[in-house]
């Protein structure tokens, strides 16, 4: 299979070619199960060594080569060639400033992330037996799908609203504050909560679900911001999740 | 994206209809111009899309509040988005066809009067004018705001602002769109599908929601009694005049209660306010990065919502002059002999 690669680039330290532009790839021998970013490797390696991105593990974990990918952000390293086609526009992400080619300057995505407080805060003594504080099988469910997000920054990066102010402290954010919001062992909720309804908070998504397809984990990204604007509306996390669960189990019988 | 566009063109409209419409009460003779703009061509084109814009907002609307309501249903984001488009166009098939009627029997009547489109469109200049001199008014304002006070610019941590204002706006917007569906349907289907247009000044023509008493009356009738108000509230439109047909509607008692103006009040309030403060949203999320336009877009929103809530709570309150419709009947005459029209 032969196929044609348009990439937008961008080099500010070379004269010429410090305004983004588009170059053409092609090539030959490419199999439909061979993935995106060993094409990318192939250019860079045997065609242009000058293109520069992003990329660590190759395996979809630690989330750095995300790009926009034929008009919808993905992985390059879980994208497979059968589903592109023969020709295949790839753009860095959308809504952060590019530093060169495919990289992105991430440092606005992970002030956000750290806006929400990321982290588990309880400053009650351990239980008496000194292990661990422990949880319900259900309790889990409730946060179970925002403990997978890599931060990678495909659903901010997709998202229109964040896309026209980048102020909006966007999907991803709010997924981790998802992830301690709802985990019961946690104390912070409340300020969590209080953070998201500012201003830039929460109420700047319109619910316009660009950012649930664009994660590369499948997290339910815009189900997980409505669980969070209830919570917000309600004041507390409590039963947000089990009047939902309750519902889907009645849906589903 | 569709929502905002829609949304934005619905607000314009809204402006010029009840600044119009207010005239019935302060300037009946003004009115009549207005409406005979409404039934020209253009406004004709207008209606039609006017109409679009509101079913395929209202429905859309629904599915927002919906999914933001019900988390669990994103898996039928994709169909739902599908399915308001696909009802939008079902929907919009048979009022498109009843609208297309009134027009169709409008110009098959032999003779029919068209404001000229130059007309029509001298008559938009204020509003251009005045929408305008509000946007730079905003400007100016909050340029000199920024100015004065010279306000911290937020960055980074919204901690400090404590703000519980706009969780109350979101709330409102699903909460109002809810109530201003069936409001503003019904409104529609009164006056642009049962009534239309162009019958709104047809001489001796039904007034959508007010019962009929008797006949209409005569030329010699209405000689008799003179154009005067409430000589002639019969659930006709005698004379054929716009403020007549508003103002058998508006003094319409039921039990006591001026039911439609009651309705058209609470119309007003709703959409006003739901429609500004979704402007402020959409012009919000795009001046971020200004702070002069960002406080601007504020100061517009609250202004355009006050300036309608007084323009178009004052009409609905106000007692409508016995003399309007002489007013507005001679006006009308007018309006017709300038442009060699003879009905």
């Amino acid at each position: 299979m032969k196929v044609t690669f348009k990439i937008k680039r961008y080099n500010p330290e070379i004269p010429g070619k410090d305004k983004p532009y588009w170059e053409e790839f092609t090539l030959d021998n490419v199999e439909p199960t061979d993935r995106l970013l060993e094409m990318l490797h192939r250019i860079k390696w045997e065609q242009d060594g000058t293109l520069t991105l992003r990329r660590s593990c190759a395996h979809g974990v630690c989330g750095s080569d995300a790009m926009r990918i034929n008009g919808v952000n993905h992985l390059a390293c879980k994208v497979l060639m059968q589903d592109l086609g023969s020709k295949v526009t790839i753009e860095p992400i959308l809504g952060l400033p590019v530093l060169k080619d495919l990289v992105v300057d991430m440092e606005p995505f992970f002030d956000h992330y750290k806006h929400v407080m990321p982290f588990f805060v309880n400053d009650t003594p351990l239980p008496a037996d000194g292990r661990e504080r422990r949880q319900s099988q259900f309790d889990r469910e409730a946060f179970d799908d925002t403990t997978k997000c890599i931060l990678c920054a495909c659903c901010t990066t997709s998202c229109p609203s964040y896309w026209a102010n980048g102020k909006y402290v966007g999907p991803a954010a709010i997924v981790n504050a998802h992830r301690f919001i709802f985990d019961t062992r946690d104390q912070a909720a409340k300020e969590r909560l209080e953070i998201l309804s500012e201003p830039q908070g929460v109420w700047r998504c319109r619910t316009i679900y660009n950012c649930t397809p664009a994660c590369p984990r499948d997290i339910q990204v815009t189900k997980a911001i409505s669980e969070v604007k209830l919570a917000i509306r309600k004041g507390s996390p409590e039963g947000i999740i089990k009047v939902t669960e309750i519902v889907e189990r009645v849906v589903n019988a | 994206m569709l929502h905002r566009v829609s949304g934005i063109g619905v607000v314009l409209f809204l402006v010029i209809h009840v600044i119009d419409t207010s005239w019935a009460v302060f300037y009946p003779e003004l009115y009549e111009k207005a409406v005979a703009s409404y039934q020209s061509p253009l406004f004709t084109v207008g209606e039609f899309a006017l109409v679009a814009l509101v079913v395929y907002h209202a429905l859309n609307g629904l599915r927002i509040s919906i999914m933001d309501n019900k988390p669990e249903l994103w898996k039928y984001q994709e169909k739902a988005a599908w399915g308001v488009l696909g009802g939008t166009v079902l929907l919009l098939v048979p009022v498109f066809i009843w609208m297309g009627m009134h027009v169709v029997d409008h110009y098959a009547k032999p003779n029919v009067f068209v404001l000229p489109l130059a007309e029509v469109l001298r008559e938009q200049i204020p509003f251009a004018a005045g929408m305008g001199v509000a946007v730079i008014a905003a400007v100016l304002a909050a340029g000199a705001y920024q100015m004065i006070a010279k306000p911290a610019e937020i960055q980074g941590s919204a901690k400090a602002q404590g703000s519980k204002l706009e969780t109350f706006w979101w709330s409102f917007m699903r909460v109002s769109g809810l109530i201003i569906v069936p409001l503003v349907f019904g409104h529609l289907a009164m006056l642009h599908l049962l009534q239309g247009v162009f019958d709104l000044t047809l001489a001796g023509g039904r007034v959508v929601g007010v019962p009929t008493v008797g006949s209409p009356l005569s030329q010699a009738e209405l000689d008799a009694v003179g154009l005067v108000w409430p000589a002639i509230q019969n659930g006709i439109n005698d004379t054929g005049t716009a403020t007549e047909f508003v103002a058998e509607r508006w003094n319409f008692m039921l039990g006591g209660v001026a039911v439609w103006r009651l309705y058209d009040l609470a119309l007003l309030a709703l959409v006003t306010i739901h429609g500004f403060n979704g402007l402020r949203y959409v012009l919000t999320d795009y001046t971020q990065q200004y702070p002069v336009l960002r406080r601007a877009s504020g100061y517009l929103c609250v202004m355009g919502a006050v300036v309608l809530l007084i323009v178009g709570g004052a009409a609905l309150v106000a007692t409508i002059e016995p003399t309007a419709i002489a007013m507005a009947d001679e006006a009308l005459r007018a309006l017709h002999a300038a442009h060699g029209f003879a009905g």
